[in-house]
């Protein structure tokens, strides 16, 4: 009888590390079902005012999702040369912050003496709320350019470059040193110069920490886009129209607006998503 | 090995001392005299702690001496590592993630900037010299242990160096890859004739690759022992269940000094 027990118990140990093979597929399907129910529940919550129950508001001030979707529609124009405004500035800013902060890295990295006090610089800006440098760069920039739009991109692609500066300093910093033990002597084994090292070993290790820099700020570009919008002289932009929207009570507008951001996001998102699993299918 | 043979490698006085966290001098190895032949195979054998490897990076100038010197082929090390003379198989395969094994195995020609062709020639030849031809398109880690190793030795043949230093190349593979590498390794020695330094902490390992082997005692790293094994070439598999081979194992054993080895 007790022989019996153990059997059925070993049996049993089996089957569950099996199960946990075969729920792959379940992982798989999960990963995408659970974001459509919450969606899906979502949506109902808000079309059926749950939602406007539940936070004691009504339909003026959380407009119905149909009555969102229609003024994106009519207002599809004005909402592009708001996307487009918003767009360059994260997209320049992360361009440029990004290339800064790789820089930085490869300079830590290849004079460590003179070099290492750099990333500990990009870790302090990367610490600096961007609501607080918004404001003082918007003022820094007044004397720029004559014409507002263009000091005011000036000022936003600033905070974003800072922002992303760190964020790719501080990660490929440790993808260039984080080397497998013996790489490095396998290079000198061959007298490789310090540039070879550098093209051939340390530039390719750090591919997988540039994405993970990418993957925090690509979504921090775009955030820190709007947020510095906010504090901007001129008033293009997705986050600038945000709050315009909001302080004249057009809350319908501002709704459209807001799930522009949303969509900007998911966007950018995905495109850095393809081409991490096209650049980094041979690391894994 | 009494016929005579131009000396390659020598070492003189050689020691190396560093200094420990409380900053006092730790002797990791000393006086060490040797005297290496080209085309030999030797192996430096001892404990852990006992100086084996620091005495290869010595050689190698993968570290520098604090006392004495090493000559190779008459110039310094590093005169002869700038000349890239030297193949180096570390303790783990140190293959590239993101090349494939035929690049991995491109990487020091490309480093000394051979033509593009004549590197992937020369890759195709190593690749089918390990027995690795079928997976030249395959990346490191979609391989196994031993034939990841396999890759490493391979790269270090590419370039045809003239010393080939090994470091416990074998001693994380299981002993069926293990005993298949030593058969391959002899193989590709005969074939191409390099001065090989091979340091390993297995007596049986030692006995059956090496023309002499080189016992290293710890405490403070020495040079013990200098043991002569005439068995003779082309070694197979076999040899390990010779009485001779019993004997010279029993020699090496017994030339360890302090007692550190039971």
């Amino acid at each position: 009888m007790e022989k019996e027990i153990r059997l059925q118990k070993i049996g049993r140990r089996k089957s569950l590390r099996q199960r946990a093979k075969e729920s792959k597929k379940w992982q798989k399907i999960t990963t995408v079902v659970y974001p459509l129910i919450f969606g899906a529940v979502l949506v109902g919550l808000w079309q059926g005012q749950i939602l406007h129950r539940w936070f004691h508001t009504d339909t003026f001030t959380l407009p119905l999702l149909n009555k969102i979707g229609e003024i994106m529609r009519d207002n599809m124009d004005k909402i592009l040369e708001n996307t487009g405004a918003t767009v360059s500035v994260a997209v320049i800013g992360l361009v440029i912050g990004s290339l800064l902060g790789y820089l930085v890295a490869v300079l830590a990295a290849l004079f460590p003496k003179i070099g290492m006090g750099g990333p500990a610089v990009l870790g302090a800006f990367a610490s600096v709320p961007v609501v607080a440098i918004a404001p003082v760069l918007n003022n820094w920039t007044k004397d720029l350019s004559d014409e507002a739009s263009i000091r005011s991109m000036i000022s936003k692609i600033i905070v974003v470059t800072l922002i992303c500066a760190a964020d790719m300093g501080l990660n490929a910093y440790r993808g260039l040193t984080e080397i497998k033990p013996f790489s490095e002597d396998l290079m000198a084994i061959y007298a490789a110069p310090k540039r070879t090292t550098l093209w051939k070993l340390r530039l390719p290790n750090s591919l997988p920490y540039v994405f993970t820099a990418l993957k925090v700020s690509v979504p921090a570009s775009i955030m820190t886009a709007i947020v510095s919008e906010y504090f901007a002289e001129y008033i293009t932009g997705v986050g600038r129209q945000i709050r315009e929207n909001i302080v004249l009570a057009q809350y319908a507008t501002a709704w459209a607006y807001i799930a522009t951001a949303c969509l900007i996001g998911i966007a950018a998102y995905v495109i850095l998503m393809a081409f991490q699993s096209i650049l980094l299918r041979r690391y894994s | 090995m009494s016929k005579e043979r131009e000396i390659e490698i020598i070492t003189r006085n050689l020691g190396v001392t560093f200094k420990d966290d409380q900053d006092k001098d730790v002797v990791a190895l000393t006086n060490v005299n040797l005297e290496i032949c080209k085309g030999e195979f030797i192996a430096l054998l001892g404990p852990s702690g006992c100086g084996k490897t620091t005495l290869l990076r010595c050689m190698a100038d993968l570290q520098k001496p604090t006392e004495g010197d090493v000559h190779i082929q008459g110039m310094t090390p590093k005169e002869v590592r700038l000349q890239q003379k030297f193949g180096f198989v570390f303790q783990q395969p140190v293959l590239f993630d993101w090349r494939t094994v035929k690049k991995n195995i491109e990487l020091p020609m490309e480093i000394m900037g051979r033509s593009k062709g004549e590197r992937s020639d020369r890759a195709d030849e190593m690749l089918e010299m390990v027995g690795l031809k079928e997976f030249a398109n395959h990346y490191p880690k979609q391989l196994s242990g031993g034939m990841q190793q396999r890759a490493n030795i391979a790269r270090a043949f590419g370039l045809d160096p003239d010393i080939l230093f090994m470091d416990e190349p074998f001693s994380a593979l299981d002993e069926f890859t293990k005993e298949k590498l030593h058969e391959d390794l002899l193989r590709i020695w005969r074939a191409t004739n390099k001065t090989i330094l091979f340091v390993t902490h297995n007596i049986q390992e030692g006995v059956f690759l090496s023309d002499r082997i080189c016992v290293l005692s710890p405490h403070p790293g020495r040079l013990s022992a200098i043991v002569d094994i005439d068995i003779e070439r082309p070694r197979s598999l076999e040899v390990k269940d010779s009485v001779h081979f019993t004997e010279l194992v029993a020699k090496v054993r017994n030339s360890f000094e302090g007692g550190s080895i039971a």
